[in-house]
């Protein structure tokens, strides 16, 4: 392993700007690292040169651990994004600097300066200085720079940032064919994801801090995890699907025969979305009727938004417009042979298919605010924390008045108080797979504690946390809790296993906790860990919501200040067909 | 578009002839012309008086101290100025901004003023100077150290104002470059930082090294006046004007004018070569 993170945390003021990332690059391997400006990545790349010092976690090259070794010391090749090249030193010199220093001998420094030069293409320009240079030139003797001293590994922080298109392009390839040269390992940090996809053998995503997915370009694209990860890698309409025994539908119309369809979020590139006049000609799955609402030539593609029917697909986010009524809006693109074979105007009405959903593995899909009246339904819809939630996963918050026979799809949301325990144990005995209890003030945690009342709900609890923790940007804490008398074997099988769950949910999820296993009463454990943090939420698993007694739970819900707290019910998860 | 487009100077001031007009006129008003009456006074006088009067064996003294003090100052200066600018640019902490305020205290304090203050404190029997001559058996005030402790606090500003916004700009990354590529704190100093900096030090250098040496206030408060050992330049002329020796004054005054012009031409064509090194070619 070439460069191995293990759980690097790094917070500025007391907020996680890098939060519990743990990554492997291989030798030869060239990773991007991926993300809007803000999500950390930069700050992860100079945490593995050195440059910034990590408050928690273990840097290691090459097997060794260099968590507290300098800069100097580390042996990595670094490039910046203005170049950072000495303007009073020739490029020559600029390129011995690293030799220089070391002491290594004349002649050697001029033979390595010569191979240098000759490997970006710059040859003979050895006494112009920084400012003769352009700005592709630049950055390409900032590389030669920094591999003179034959680094372990190259770190490149937006090196095409400050460079146009043209540039940055033919830049981008002379950098790809050293690398491969070289077989040097490489991490690179970039917003754009063209660069990204051109460039990586594997892209990591990060977003708040987090590393949510890593994997080859394709993939991502393809089969992202994340509702992150799908609109940031291209465009994608994100939908509400329903999935049952025979496939996913997109009617939230129930179903003949009691079949129970899971809500889950579904992905429609506007790629594979196909447009016919009528149904009958549709390829594709068939999906709904819709309008065009506005159409765009962009040379070899076309990009249409077509509005669809109110009774069709269910966006997942609610439209800009707001109004519940309107059908939800596509993104589509067609190739110019698309146009040409059923060409369209604003207005028209077409038939719409899917060639291809991929179905989000992830847990959450939407929030329904379930309240007695329509008053405490609106204020539980806009309490901080829910609200937040519903704009930071780009997810529906509907609103439910009273109980109906289920309890709604996705994830209900109640709010904390009297009473508050008895709604819950309702909505866990009535279908709920997640249930979310909402002090009406509470704002987003910045500390998750995660605990699973047994064994069976842990895949599951992490699961649903792990998608909470992609949108929040909280320290997480996964506390196992064992009475003060069990045995030490027992305590020890205990942490392995816990330890195993989390790794798991590291290789699922792509997300990191920290883990603790801790003697006592689970109550009195948890409400201890919540107390100790201003803003603390608690999620809670359990395969078997009916042998939670009401009194404890009440114990747990009605404390005061009251916290947040999420209730994965597994046994539910876990009977529909998995995703 | 319209014709006139031709005589439109790309600058928010008004008009080249304009600004031009006011410099030249400002230059010559304030500058050339007082100049050229003090060579005009001169050349009364014939060679011989000349030479007499500069090569004066007082007046040499004088040369030396007035020159030798001001170096020294600047020198002294330039070093810790340095790292004054370097920990207000470097570094927070509280307290910064006074700090900050308080290095321009000399530019706004009459030097008279600076000049009585430092020779009550430095004096053998002011309380640090009491102190000095205890344990270092070193005497300040009416010595040669009063008249560069004066130049010290009268040039300090100086260097600290033109090293600071030079400070600001040089990049933290090419700092961190240099890191990256193995190299140590000192070589970060001495091959990145300083070379970015020295302009703005040189500058700064220059600036109290002439203010130095044309400085009269606070000296003659602190260096006792005796004529051959703690007699600056500035005094001379002073002492010949008050004996009504104008072309004596007149003449010294001269020299002065001709070594510092000297000087300064000398450390300014030094610098813009340098400068030049760094400058963006044609691209």
């Amino acid at each position: 392993m070439s460069i191995a993170l293990d759980q690097v945390t790094k917070r500025y003021q007391g907020v996680p700007v890098v939060n519990d990332v743990s990554l492997n690059v291989h030798q030869g391997e060239f990773l991007v690292l991926l993300g809007p400006s803000g999500s950390g990545k930069s700050t992860l790349l100079r945490s593995i040169a050195g440059l910034t010092e990590i408050d928690h976690g273990r840097v290691s090259l090459h097997g060794r651990d260099v968590t507290h070794v300098n800069v100097r010391q580390r042996q990595v090749g670094f490039v910046f994004q203005h170049y950072a090249l000495f303007r009073h030193m020739t490029i020559g010199d600029n390129i011995e600097f690293a030799l220089r220093v070391r002491k290594v001998k004349a002649a050697e420094r001029r033979a390595r300066r010569k191979e240098l030069l000759k490997l970006v293409a710059l040859e003979g320009m050895d006494d112009r200085l920084p400012a003769q240079l352009s700005g592709g030139q630049q950055q390409r003797v900032a590389v030669a720079r920094a591999l003179a001293n034959r680094p372990e590994v190259l770190l490149m922080d937006e090196p095409f940032g400050a460079l146009d298109a043209k540039i940055r392009e033919e830049l981008r390839r002379t950098i790809r064919q050293i690398q491969r040269e070289l077989n040097m390992t490489t991490v690179l940090v970039t917003h754009d994801q063209e660069e990204a996809f051109a460039l990586a053998d594997r892209i990591g995503v990060m977003h708040q801090g987090r590393l949510l997915e890593c994997g080859q370009p394709d993939d991502l694209y393809t089969r992202p995890a994340t509702r992150f990860v799908s609109t940031f890698l291209g465009a994608a309409n994100l939908l509400l699907g329903y999935r049952t025994s025979r496939g996913v539908r997109f009617s939230a119309a129930p179903l003949a025969g009691g079949d129970v369809p899971r809500e889950v979020v579904a992905v429609l590139r506007p790629e594979e979305v196909e447009l016919c006049d009528d149904e009958s000609a549709i390829k594709a799955n068939f999906v709904g009727h819709g309008r065009v609402e506005e159409l765009l030539f962009g040379g070899a593609v076309e990009r249409l938004r077509v509005r669809m029917s109110s009774d069709g697909p269910v966006p997942v986010a609610p439209g800009r417009d707001g109004a519940a009524d309107t059908g939800s809006l596509f993104e589509v693109s067609r190739t110019l042979p698309e146009q040409r074979g059923f060409p369209v105007t604003v207005g028209q009405r077409v038939a719409v298919g899917a060639r291809r959903i991929h179905v989000l593995p992830t847990p959450i899909s939407s929030f329904t605010a379930v309240a007695a009246d329509a008053t405490a339904a609106r204020q539980l819809q806009d309490s901080p924390l829910l609200a937040t939630l519903g704009t930071r996963m780009q997810t529906r918050v509907a609103t439910r008045i009273g109980r109906f026979e289920r309890a709604p799809p996705g994830m209900p949301a109640i709010a904390t108080g009297p009473d508050c325990a008895a709604e819950a144990e309702w909505h866990l005995t009535h279908g709920a797979v997640q249930l979310l209890c909402v002090p009406p003030t509470a704002a987003l945690p910045n500390h998750v504690v995660i605990h699973a009342l047994d064994a069976a709900s842990r895949r599951a609890t992490l699961a649903v946390a792990a998608s909470l923790l992609r949108h929040v940007a909280a320290e997480a804490i996964y506390l196992g809790i064992q009475p003060a008398t069990s045995a030490e074997t027992e305590r020890a099988t205990y942490m392995r296993d816990l330890l195993d769950a989390r790794s798991s949910a590291q290789a699922d999820h792509g997300l990191d906790m920290r883990t603790e296993l801790r003697p006592g009463a689970v109550a009195e454990e948890l409400q201890k860990e919540l107390a100790a943090y201003e803003h603390s939420m608690l999620v809670l698993g359990t395969s078997n919501p009916a042998a939670i007694q009401r009194d404890w739970l009440r114990a747990l819900l009605e404390q005061s200040p009251a916290r947040p707290v999420l209730i994965v019910n597994s046994a539910r998860a876990e009977t529909l067909p998995e995703g | 578009m319209t014709g006139a487009s031709w005589f439109r100077q790309s600058s928010i001031l008004p008009g080249f002839g304009l600004t031009l007009g006011f410099t030249t006129f400002f230059l010559s008003a304030l500058v050339l012309l007082p100049l050229a009456a003090l060579v005009f006074k001169t050349t009364s006088m014939t060679w011989a008086e000349f030479i007499d009067t500069v090569l004066d064996e007082r007046a040499l003294a004088s040369y030396r101290l007035s020159f030798g003090a001001a170096f020294i100052a600047a020198c002294i200066n330039a070093f810790f100025g340095f790292i004054v600018a370097w920990s207000l640019v470097r570094y927070e902490f509280p307290g910064r901004r006074l700090v900050d305020a308080l290095i321009d205290l000399p530019f706004a304090l009459p030097t008279a003023v600076s000049g009585i203050a430092l020779a009550a404190v430095f004096s053998p029997t002011g309380w640090l100077g009491v102190k000095l001559q205890q344990y270092l058996g070193l005497q300040v005030a009416y010595t040669w150290v009063g008249v560069v402790v004066a130049l010290i606090l009268i040039g300090l500003p100086f260097v600290v104002r033109s090293v600071q916004p030079a400070l600001v700009e040089a990049q933290r990354d090419l700092e961190e470059a240099a890191e990256t590529l193995g190299a140590g704190p000192f070589t970060v100093f001495r091959r990145i930082i300083l070379p970015a900096v020295l302009p703005a030090l040189v500058t700064g250098f220059t600036m109290a090294f002439a203010r130095g040496v044309g400085e009269y206030g606070s000296v003659v408060f602190i260096s006792g006046n005796l004529p051959l050992k703690t007699e600056i330049t500035p005094l001379l002329i002073v002492i010949k004007l008050e004996q009504f020796d104008y072309n004596g004054a007149a003449a010294l005054g001269f020299t002065m004018l001709l070594v510092s012009f000297l000087m300064l031409l000398v450390i300014n064509l030094a610098q813009s070569w340098s400068r030049r090194r760094y400058v963006r070619a044609d691209n």
